[in-house]
């Protein structure tokens, strides 16, 4: 078993060059204790280039080694994209969320990781650099290659960060799951929106609900029908029904039935669009 | 056999270099090579929070983080919170209240509690749930742990 620390991106790739095939990028390496230990590690979870929250020329820039504890607590994200600070801040428990990263998150290719869900709802993009210092954006919901595998081969390549469309007036997004406890639970549903609402009508949404497939999956067909339509109840009730409708979902028998998961992805998707509608118009959440 | 990586780091306010294995979890270097036997192993998944320590003042699962990465760092484990042979206000608290029956999750609750204290000297209930939302105890003696949380604050 071998341990390489990396403290910038340069030495990484180095390090990922000269390595041996087999080794394996950890950022955070929460996950990693619940796996069969890899052999060979390339630690890059203190490289503070991947730490970096900004906001450039209309894209919020998140960093691959921000942990779900900062991302959870950045105004910027907070303001500009709202879900992935909701999602991060119920990702397992205060002492993970201190520890695991948002590239870490989506790199481990759970289906339901809420992190991830927010990423795609919001429409993320993600940058990843390669041995030879070539760059390629992947939209985040193109990473997965089954369940629990990702099409990244972290043996040759780093992801570097995830660039997220600024949410301007007019846009909202949120973030809800659903769990046997309120904290340290895998969620049975989880559920993110991303919409746009220009006088009183749905002109643009992004819609994911997990674990529907082994990546989180928009639902095209409610975002569809809901293109057009007036932000009111009606509308919340019609993205219900659809959603359950659409979402092919599988039965677990620890977390629950395959029924009870299609009804909960009409609920928290409904739920989900009336808060995201809520502040995109700008308007009063309770609580 | 795995690697060993000399490291450094501060224990409970003292500076230390050591050897340990690239494999090895902190938890079990805390308890297996620092004999600080006071963080508790339970679930060895990240899911009791009995391992919790503070690493850079931030509340970890021990059993989730490698030994090495404890290079560079600062550790606070329960042993270093009573100075001089006083008690920390917070086990002061948990012993005035009773805030355990079996006392297994009691060290990771005060760890975490600390950190909530350090980070926020006054806090509400929502503020204690959501800090303590990582420690479970099995025996069910949360209303006296938040209770002494509480009084801890005051003083």
């Amino acid at each position: 078993m071998s341990y390489l620390k990396a403290e910038s991106i340069g030495q990484a790739l180095t390090l990922l060059k000269e390595s041996a095939p087999e080794s394996r990028l950890i950022a955070g390496g929460t996950d990693l204790f619940l796996q069969e230990f890899p052999e060979r590690l390339i630690d890059i979870g203190s490289i503070e280039e991947l730490k970096w929250i900004e906001e450039k020329e209309g894209f919020l820039e998140v960093g691959a080694g921000v942990t779900h504890t900062i991302a959870g607590g950045s105004d910027l994200i907070s303001d500009k994209a709202t879900a992935l600070a909701e999602a991060c801040l119920q990702v397992g428990s205060p002492q993970v969320r201190n520890i695991g990263t948002l590239g870490g998150n989506v790199m481990n290719a759970a289906p339901a990781a809420d992190a991830a869900v927010a990423l795609v709802a919001l429409g993320a993009v993600a940058v990843l650099m390669d041995k030879d210092k070539n760059i390629r954006r992947v939209n985040v919901d193109q990473l997965y290659a089954g369940y629990n595998c990702s099409a990244v081969d972290c043996s040759s390549e780093l992801l570097l960060k995830f660039m997220i469309e600024s949410c301007k007036s007019g846009e909202g997004s949120a973030f809800v799951r659903f769990a046997a406890r309120r904290a340290l639970a895998l969620p049975m549903v989880n559920a993110a929106v991303r919409v746009k609402i220009k006088n009183g009508i749905i002109s643009e949404i992004y819609l994911v609900a997990a674990p529907v497939k082994p990546a989180p999956t928009r639902l095209l067909k409610t975002e569809e029908l809901l293109l057009g339509k007036s932000a009111c109840e009606e509308t919340w009730l019609k993205a219900e029904k659809s959603a359950a409708g659409e979402a092919e979902v599988r039965g677990s028998l620890l977390r629950c039935s395959a029924d009870y998961r299609k009804h909960l992805v009409g609920i928290l998707v409904s739920r989900a669009i009336q808060v995201a509608a809520l502040r995109a118009i700008g308007g009063k959440e309770e609580g | 056999m795995s690697e060993k990586i000399t490291i450094s780091f501060t224990v409970n306010g003292e500076n230390e270099t050591r050897e340990a294995a690239v494999g090895q979890t902190l938890l079990s270097f805390i308890r297996d090579d620092l004999h600080l036997t006071g963080t508790k192993s339970g679930c060895e998944i990240g899911e009791c929070g009995a391992c919790t320590v503070l690493l850079n003042g931030k509340p970890v699962n021990s059993c989730l983080v490698l030994a090495i990465e404890l290079n560079g760092k600062e550790l606070l484990t329960i042993e270093g919170l009573s100075k001089n042979g006083e008690l920390d206000k917070l086990q002061q608290e948990f012993i005035d209240h009773a805030a355990f029956q079996c006392g297994y999750c009691t060290p990771g609750m005060i760890m975490s509690a600390k950190a909530l204290l350090e980070r926020k000297p006054d806090p509400n209930d929502e503020d204690i749930n959501e800090a303590l939302s990582g420690n479970l105890c099995r025996c069910g003696a949360y209303q006296e742990i938040r209770a002494a949380i509480k009084d801890a604050a005051k003083k």
